[in-house]
């Protein structure tokens, strides 16, 4: 049996969801969390357990005619995949907006049961809704539920699998309209607003009125206020990657490492008579690999639990609201910011999160942008070269992050020149739902699967691609096991690309060519791979002694023999090309456009060629003129040139064509 | 005149929203924004405004303040 959950956006579809099946979906408070349908099994301590339950969770909605795309979503699963029943969650802070929807719901002819969720809240402010009528009004069973307490899910399942072939009577029909003219529907869905406005009239009893200033509006004028507003959302952002990646993060890597190490040194132990290639290949490269990945986990894991806490307790949309006023300017809106924020985390589910832009060109720039800003699979590049060739400074991470955001307006004014904003006015309309005290059981259950995942990530991916650049090292074409990994299969392969990266590493190095290939696999593959061609590294970018950084990280700059302006040229341009295949998977979905596609791709790799680009040459030019290659800086030079040149040309077309429209329209 | 002009803390009851998107006509109607509903401004910036309607708040810029006349 297939049990649809629907409801209005922000009202606790994918917290219901994640109680009953156990599941760790991702939660927010804000509109448009959940932009995709999931669906897994409900669990069987909830109910008799005789048959099998699905739970479906959906995209919210705020009626059946679905304005953004996730929302079609919606209205198509509930119209064309006939589930067995819906649980419609209602948030009965908000009734008299919530019932619409459920209202349209129960014409559907499919049984139906109401969670009135968020009850507690109602309690404290003692708004009293009388379920039995509302029940006997709507013609359906109406559950209270507390969702992120679990309370009444037994009750909403038993309810919903009682209705099991069953048919639901509409308590509002619309009747046989012509769906096509637009002042009959309007005036059929005033006559359904009407319908609910009575019934909300005759249940609910409110004491606070909404319109009202509440102690919410009071946080919102500190937040959202004129001067206040960046500055605050800049320290907070500071403080998530300070603590984690500075202050509290390092310190649990420490612990961390120390296991890590000497398990590698018990498997180096049990090897110790097998032959030194097997050694080579498993103890130092593969593991030696994984290791180096692993070992930034902590990181990473804090940055998930602080970002959790944002999302949770409502200061997304109000970030939406404070930078709309300076993304307008570029082209975009507030709600771009919610796609780059959750891009910190992780460029795929960030990239998704466009999918809650209505305006088109809008929502392909923002996928295309978001990748910009470094994910978490990029903390452990940037904390690797940080550690290995700054000792260990604070100000590479800041850094990447700001150029980052840099990026993000630069290539978002380059995407509006290009494409040409002829759109007509994009109005800007947000949903500010109540502050709450975010859960921290929450965010850390939340940081415990992202973790997990990242481990698994590890213990697959990243380590199947060590063993295979491993291998690849180790060989020649013909199978040999080379004397000098310069003649072996992965340097032939890796060669040629390592000719790009010279304009800004300064030298031809086949393995740092090889790590930026991987990398588009994974990013944590850099450092992997990083650390299995240059054998030993992985001693020296563990965590601990990103801490006492100083001798360690002499010998990394030496291992891997590039200049500080070169290794942080390397860094960015790992950080600004195209993101791995799983994002740019993501980019692809969400444009569904192979001309933006390629122009994204296009974009991502000239914005990161260039800037790698200007920061070794100037960063050479200060630190010691002498060193560098006339050849390679005017090779690259003129590649910036050309690439100034097709842009501009784009540019130049499109105001002409922009032009020409409005020459016909005159 | 049009919610742009609106005074904080006041209901004003919606005459007619003023746009040719038909598709933000019917998503401001699904929140029930429309004409005859009551709405009320919360906070006024320059730029955007917090408005309550029914028993949500939302955030909108003044481009669609001035699209809705009351």
């Amino acid at each position: 049996m297939r049990i649809a959950l629907a409801g209005n956006p922000n009202s606790g579809k994918t917290t219901l969801y994640n109680a009953i099946t156990g599941k760790n979906e991702k939660v927010g408070n804000w509109a448009g969390v959940t932009v995709d349908k999931k669906e897994s099994p409900i669990k069987k301590s909830l109910y008799d357990g005789r048959e099998e339950l699905i739970a479906v969770d959906l995209p919210g909605a705020y009626s059946m005619s679905p304005f953004t795309t996730e929302e079609s979503v919606t209205r198509d699963y509930i119209k064309n995949d006939n589930p067995d029943a819906i649980i419609n969650i209602v948030d009965g802070t908000n009734l008299s907006r919530s019932l619409f929807f459920t209202t349209q719901l129960l014409e559907l002819g499919i049984p139906m049961v109401v969670a009135l969720n968020k009850s507690d809240i109602n309690e404290a402010k003692d708004t009293k809704i009388d379920i039995n009528k509302l029940s006997e009004k709507l013609g359906c069973p109406v559950v209270e539920t507390v969702s992120i307490e679990g309370e009444g899910l037994e009750e909403v399942i038993a309810k919903a699998v009682s209705l099991k072939g069953t048919s639901q009577k509409a308590v509002y029909l619309q009747g046989d309209i012509d769906l096509t003219d637009k002042s009959v529907v309007e005036e059929a869905d005033r006559k359904r607003f009407d319908f609910v406005n009575k019934i909300v009239k005759e249940v609910e009893t409110r004491k606070v009125l909404t319109k009202d200033k509440n102690f919410g509006d009071k946080i919102d004028a500190v937040l959202t206020n004129k001067w206040l507003g960046i500055p605050i959302f800049a320290g907070v952002m500071f403080l998530v990657f300070q603590i984690s990646q500075a202050w509290l993060g390092p310190l649990v890597a420490d612990a961390l490492v120390a296991g890590l190490e000497s398990f590698q040194e018990w498997v180096g132990t049990q090897f110790s008579d097998a032959s030194p290639l097997l050694y080579a290949l498993l103890v130092d490269g593969v593991m030696g690999g994984v290791i180096a990945v692993i070992g930034f986990l902590p990181l990473v894991m804090v940055m998930y639990f602080l970002i959790a806490l944002l999302e949770d307790c409502g200061y997304m949309s109000r970030v939406a609201v404070v930078l709309d006023p300076i993304f307008k300017k570029v082209g975009l809106s507030g709600k771009s910011v919610i796609p780059f924020v959750i891009t910190i985390g992780c460029a795929v589910p960030g990239i998704m999160a466009s999918r809650t832009i209505r305006n088109e060109r809008e929502r392909r720039a923002t996928a295309m942008i978001a990748p910009f800003m470094p994910c978490g699979a990029k903390v452990p590049v940037i904390a690797l070269f940080a550690g290995a060739f700054f000792g260990g400074a604070g100000w590479v991470s800041a850094v990447a992050y700001f150029t980052g955001i840099i990026l993000i307006f630069l290539s978002a004014v380059l995407v509006n020149k290009i494409t040409g904003n002829k759109s007509k006015k994009s109005y800007f309309i947000i949903e500010l739902p109540d502050y709450k005290v975010p859960s921290f059981w929450g965010a850390f259950k939340s940081m415990c699967s992202r973790g997990w995942a990242y481990i698994v990530k590890a213990a697959t991916i990243i380590l199947l691609c060590n063993t295979v650049v491993q291998i690849m090292q180790t060989f020649t074409w013909s199978f040999k096991e080379t004397t000098s990994a310069d003649e072996s299969i992965l340097a032939s392969i890796a060669g040629p690309f390592a000719y790009i990266l010279v304009p800004f590493v300064g030298v031809l190095s086949w393995q740092l060519a090889a790590a930026t290939i991987t990398g588009l696999i994974a990013k944590e593959n850099v450092v992997g791979t990083l650390a299995v061609c240059f054998v030993g590294l992985e001693n020296f970018i563990d965590t601990e002694e990103l801490a006492m950084m100083d001798g360690a990280g002499t010998d990394v700059a030496g291992v891997i023999a590039i200049t500080k302006a070169a290794a942080l040229a390397y860094m960015m341009f790992n950080l600004y090309t195209p993101p791995c295949f799983a994002a740019i998977g993501a980019m692809n979905a969400e444009m569904k456009s192979a001309k933006w596609m390629c122009g994204g791709i296009g974009l991502q790799l000239g914005i990161g060629f260039t800037v790698s680009y200007l920061v070794y040459t100037i960063g050479t030019l200060i630190t010691d003129a002498g060193s560098l290659a006339i050849v390679p800086a005017i090779i690259g030079l003129v590649a910036i040139v050309i690439m100034v040149a097709i842009v501009a040309a784009l540019i130049n077309n499109t105001n002409k064509k922009l032009k020409e429209e409005c020459a016909l329209s005159k | 005149m049009s919610l742009a002009d609106a005074v904080e803390g006041k209901e004003y009851i919606i005459k007619d929203i003023l746009t040719d998107d038909e598709e933000l006509d019917a998503f401001l109607f699904s929140l029930g924004c429309y004409s005859g509903e009551s709405i009320t401004v919360v906070t006024k910036k320059k730029k955007n405004m917090t408005v309550s309607i029914k028993d949500a708040r939302y955030s909108i810029d003044i481009q669609l303040a001035s699209a809705i006349m009351i």
